[in-house]
C-alpha cells in the first residue's frame, strides 16, 4: 500500500512577465524547484531526487486528451531538465507516455519509439499494449498499460487542471484513466469511487511519485473538451507527493475560480467530486484539506521566492 | 475481392474466432500484428451514430440502450465505440469488425432457425455490458483501437456471402447492440439481396432502436444471463428489466427468438431459478420459444469458478420440461442427447445433433414426419 509520508501540497504562483500564453521551458524549471524545495522539506533538491528516483526509468504521464489544453511540452521538458540535472537521470531512462500515439502527437509533442533519447510514445505502440493480467481494486478490473507495467519504475504525474462534466474535476486521479484499456467502463456515479479505485491498481499505486498539475491556464467549465472561453488564469503548478492531497487543492482552486467567473460549485451542479473520500479510505493519501500542509509560494521573474496566497 | 483474397481473409478471422474461444489468442490488445490480417486498418470510423440526443446544457445522451450514457465532447459511450465530437456522436466500428468467421448456425446457437446452414459471422470491439463470464472479452471489452479491425463495408459482406452462397449473416461474438448501424445497414442491404440477418445479442437495447431494428432480422438469439436482478446488477453491470421486456417485443414481432441461459455454478443455478426462468419463458414467451441451457467454463473474470458440472445442467433440464417448455437444449457438451430436437407431442427426433453435425431427418419442412406436427421456427 502506498504510504503517505507527508500531505505537503506546493502551489507555485509565476508572477513574472511572460509573453503569449505559454510559460517558457525555464519558467516552469523555476517553478518546479521552488515548489519540490517545501514538498522536500529539509532536504536539498539533489538529495530529495536521489530518494524519490534511487535509479530506473522514470515514466512521465501527460494529459492530452484535447490538444489545445494538453500537459504543455514545455513543463514536461521543464521536468525531464530537472531530472537530468538533479537526479543523474539519464535521457534514455525518461518516457513521456500516454494513451495513444495520436493524442500526444496532435498535442504537439514529438514521438520517439527508439532505443535511446527520452522516449515519447502511446500505449498502443504495436509492441507494446497492455498487460494482459486483469488488476483488481474494488469494481475496477482493468488491464495497464506496460509503459507503466514493464517499461518504468517510478511515475511522475503531469496533468492539467480542468473541469470535467462527469468527474467534476480532472486532474491527477482522473488522468490515470489514460493507464488502462477500459476506462469508458468507469465514468458512471461521477467517476466514483473508480478513479479512486484506479490508482488503486498495483502498477499505478506502487510506481507513483510525484503530481505536477499545471493550472497555469485552467478551464473551469464545460469540460473536459476544450472550451476557450471558459478558461481563466492562475499561472500556477499544484506540487505533492500526495495524489490525493495534490487533487484536494486543485478542487479547492477549481472551485474558487468557478465561483469568481459566477459559476456554481461542482456540488451545486451534482457533480461534486467524491473520489477524493475514497482514495483517502484506499489509503492513497489524505483529502481532507484542513490536514494538509499548503504551500503557497510566489515566485517572480528573477526567480526569487517569496510566500503567497491562493488567491 | 476476388477468391484467393477472400479464402485469405476467412482464414485470418477463422484463426481469430477460434483461438479467441480457446483463450489462445495473440496478444493483439496494443496492436501486436496478426501475421496473416488481410485489409486490416487501424483507422476508425466516423459515421454519424444514430439514437442519441443533443442536451441543453451541453454534451448527448446515447439513446440506444437502457444505460442511456451522457457524453461530453471527446468522451466515450460506457461500450467504448461510440465518441463525442463537438456534440455529434460517432460510430467508431462502422465497417471494421475485429472478428470475421464463417460458422455453423447451431453454434449461434439457434436449432430451430434453418438448421445445418451455416452464417457469415463478424463482431466489432466494444460491449454495453460487462459480464464477467465473457467468453469473448478480449474483443468485447476492448475500444476498437485495441483490436486488429478488417475494413468490411456491409457491401463487402453481401458480395463475400453470395460468392460463398452463405444464407445468413450473424451479428455475434461481442454485442452487436454496439455496432447498430453497420448491423442496420448490412441486414437492410442484405434482404435486398435475399441474404437473412441474425442477431446474437444480451437484449440490452431500448425498444425504439429494437423495433426498428426488427425489421431487418429473421432471428434473435437472446442470452439471458439471469433470472434476478441482482445477477445483472452484480455480474454483469447491467439490467434484467430491459432484457425481458426486450424478449417480449421480439416474441410479438414475425422475427425467430431462441434464447440462451448461461448457468453458472453458485451464481445462478438453484431450482428456484430454473423454475421462475421456465415460468416467466412459459407466461411471457410461450412453451415452444426454444431455450439452450449451456454449461459454463471459467473465463474472463470469473476462473475462480469449475466448470458447470452436467448434473446441474440435467437438473435444470428436468426443471424447464417439467413447467412444460418443449423445446429444451443442452449446450457446450458436445453430443449430449439434448443436444437434438425432439417432437414434444410424439417423441421421435426430429434433427439429430452432434457437435455442429447437424441432421435433419425426423421432418417434412416443419412438421414431424411421424406425428405431423408443426414445429415453430424457420425450415426449408
Amino acid at each position: 500500500m502506498y504510504i503517505v509520508i507527508m500531505s505537503r501540497v506546493a502551489v507555485v504562483k509565476y508572477f513574472g512577465d511572460f509573453l503569449g500564453e505559454k510559460f517558457s521551458v525555464s519558467v516552469y524549471e523555476n517553478m518546479i524547484k521552488a515548489g519540490i524545495g517545501f514538498v522536500a522539506g529539509n532536504l536539498s533538491l539533489n538529495e530529495y531526487f536521489k530518494q524519490l528516483f534511487p535509479g530506473g526509468a522514470v515514466g512521465i504521464k501527460t494529459n492530452c486528451l484535447t490538444p489545445f489544453n494538453a500537459t504543455p511540452l514545455n513543463l514536461t521538458e521543464a521536468f525531464v531538465n530537472i531530472l537530468r540535472e538533479n537526479a543523474g537521470y539519464d535521457e534514455n531512462d525518461l518516457i513521456i507516455w500516454e494513451r495513444t500515439n495520436h493524442e500526444l502527437k496532435k498535442a504537439g509533442y514529438t514521438l520517439n519509439a527508439a532505443s535511446t533519447g527520452v522516449r515519447c510514445l502511446g500505449t498502443d505502440v504495436a509492441t507494446i499494449g497492455y498487460d494482459r493480467t486483469f488488476l483488481n481494486s474494488g469494481k475496477v478490473n482493468s488491464m495497464v498499460s506496460k509503459i507503466l507495467t514493464r517499461m518504468i519504475e517510478h511515475n511522475v504525474n503531469i496533468p492539467i487542471l480542468k473541469d470535467h462534466s462527469i468527474a467534476g474535476m480532472s486532474a491527477g486521479l482522473k488522468n490515470m484513466y489514460g493507464a488502462i484499456h477500459n476506462p469508458n467502463k468507469y465514468h458512471d456515479n461521477n467517476c466514483s469511487p473508480y478513479a479512486a479505485n484506479i490508482n488503486n491498481l498495483t502498477p499505478i499505486r506502487d510506481k507513483h511519485r510525484l503530481t505536477i498539475i499545471d493550472a497555469v491556464k485552467v478551464q473551469y467549465d464545460n469540460g473536459p473538451g476544450y472550451a476557450p472561453h471558459s478558461i481563466d488564469s492562475y499561472n500556477s503548478l499544484i506540487i505533492s507527493e500526495d495524489p490525493v492531497a495534490a487533487d484536494c487543492v486543485a478542487l479547492e482552486i477549481l472551485n474558487r475560480i468557478r465561483a469568481r467567473n459566477g459559476k456554481k460549485s461542482l456540488k451545486e451542479l451534482g457533480r461534486e467530486v467524491k473520489y477524493l473520500d475514497e482514495a483517502e479510505k484506499l489509503g492513497l493519501g489524505q483529502a481532507n484539506i484542513a490536514k494538509i500542509e499548503i504551500g503557497v509560494l510566489a515566485i517572480a521573474e528573477d526567480g526569487s521566492i517569496s510566500e503567497g496566497k491562493l488567491f | 475481392m476476388d477468391r484467393r483474397k477472400f479464402m485469405k481473409f476467412i482464414g485470418c478471422g477463422a484463426c481469430a474466432a477460434m483461438s479467441s474461444h480457446s483463450g489462445l489468442l495473440p496478444e493483439f490488445l496494443g496492436g501486436v500484428q496478426n501475421a496473416c490480417a488481410f485489409d486490416y486498418t487501424r483507422e476508425l470510423s466516423s459515421v454519424e451514430a444514430r439514437y442519441y440526443k443533443k442536451l441543453p446544457e451541453g454534451g448527448i445522451e446515447c439513446e440506444i440502450c437502457p444505460r442511456r450514457c451522457r457524453i461530453t465532447d471527446l468522451e466515450r459511450g460506457y461500450c467504448g465505440s461510440r465518441e463525442n465530437r463537438g456534440d455529434t456522436y460517432y460510430t467508431l466500428v462502422y465497417g471494421l469488425p475485429c472478428a470475421v468467421n464463417i460458422d455453423p448456425i447451431e453454434k449461434k446457437p439457434f436449432h430451430h432457425f434453418y438448421p445445418g446452414t451455416s452464417a457469415f459471422s463478424l463482431a466489432t470491439a466494444g460491449c454495453n455490458v460487462n459480464c464477467k463470464c465473457c467468453q469473448n472479452w478480449d474483443i468485447s471489452q476492448s475500444r476498437p483501437e485495441q483490436t486488429e479491425n478488417f475494413s468490411l463495408p456491409p457491401k463487402d459482406i453481401i458480395d463475400l456471402c453470395q460468392q460463398r452462397k452463405v444464407p445468413t449473416i450473424a451479428y455475434t461474438y461481442s454485442e452487436p447492440v454496439i455496432f447498430y448501424e453497420y448491423m442496420y445497414d448490412t441486414a437492410e442491404l442484405g434482404h435486398k439481396h435475399g441474404i437473412k440477418s441474425v442477431m446474437i445479442s444480451g437484449g440490452y437495447i431500448n425498444p425504439e432502436p429494437l423495433g426498428e431494428l426488427l425489421k431487418h432480422l429473421n432471428a434473435v438469439k437472446i442470452d439471458l444471463k439471469a433470472i434476478r436482478e441482482t445477477y445483472y446488477k452484480d455480474y454483469v453491470d447491467g439490467e434484467l428489466k430491459p432484457v425481458l421486456d426486450g424478449l417480449i417485443q421480439i416474441k410479438k414481432s414475425d422475427v425467430w427468438l431462441e434464447i440462451v441461459y448461461l448457468v453458472i455454478p453458485t451464481l445462478n443455478d438453484s431450482d428456484d431459478e430454473f423454475t421462475e426462468l421456465a415460468r416467466w419463458i412459459k407466461n411471457y414467451l410461450g412453451v415452444d420459444v426454444p431455450i439452450h441451457l449451456s454449461r459454463f467454463y471459467p473465463q474472463y473474470l470469473l476462473k475462480n469458478l469449475p466448470p458447470t458440472p452436467q448434473t446441474t445442467l440435467d437438473r435444470a433440464l428436468s426443471i424447464c420440461r417439467a413447467e412444460g417448455l418443449e423445446y429444451v437444449y443442452l449446450g457446450n457438451i458436445p453430443s449430449h442427447k439434448a443436444e437434438s430436437t425432439y417432437c414434444p407431442k410424439c417423441g421421435e427426433m426430429l434433427i439429430e445433433r452432434r457437435g455442429y453435425r447437424t441432421s435433419v431427418s425426423g421432418m417434412s419442412k416443419n412438421k414431424c414426419k411421424s406425428c405431423g406436427k408443426i414445429i415453430p421456427g424457420r425450415f426449408f
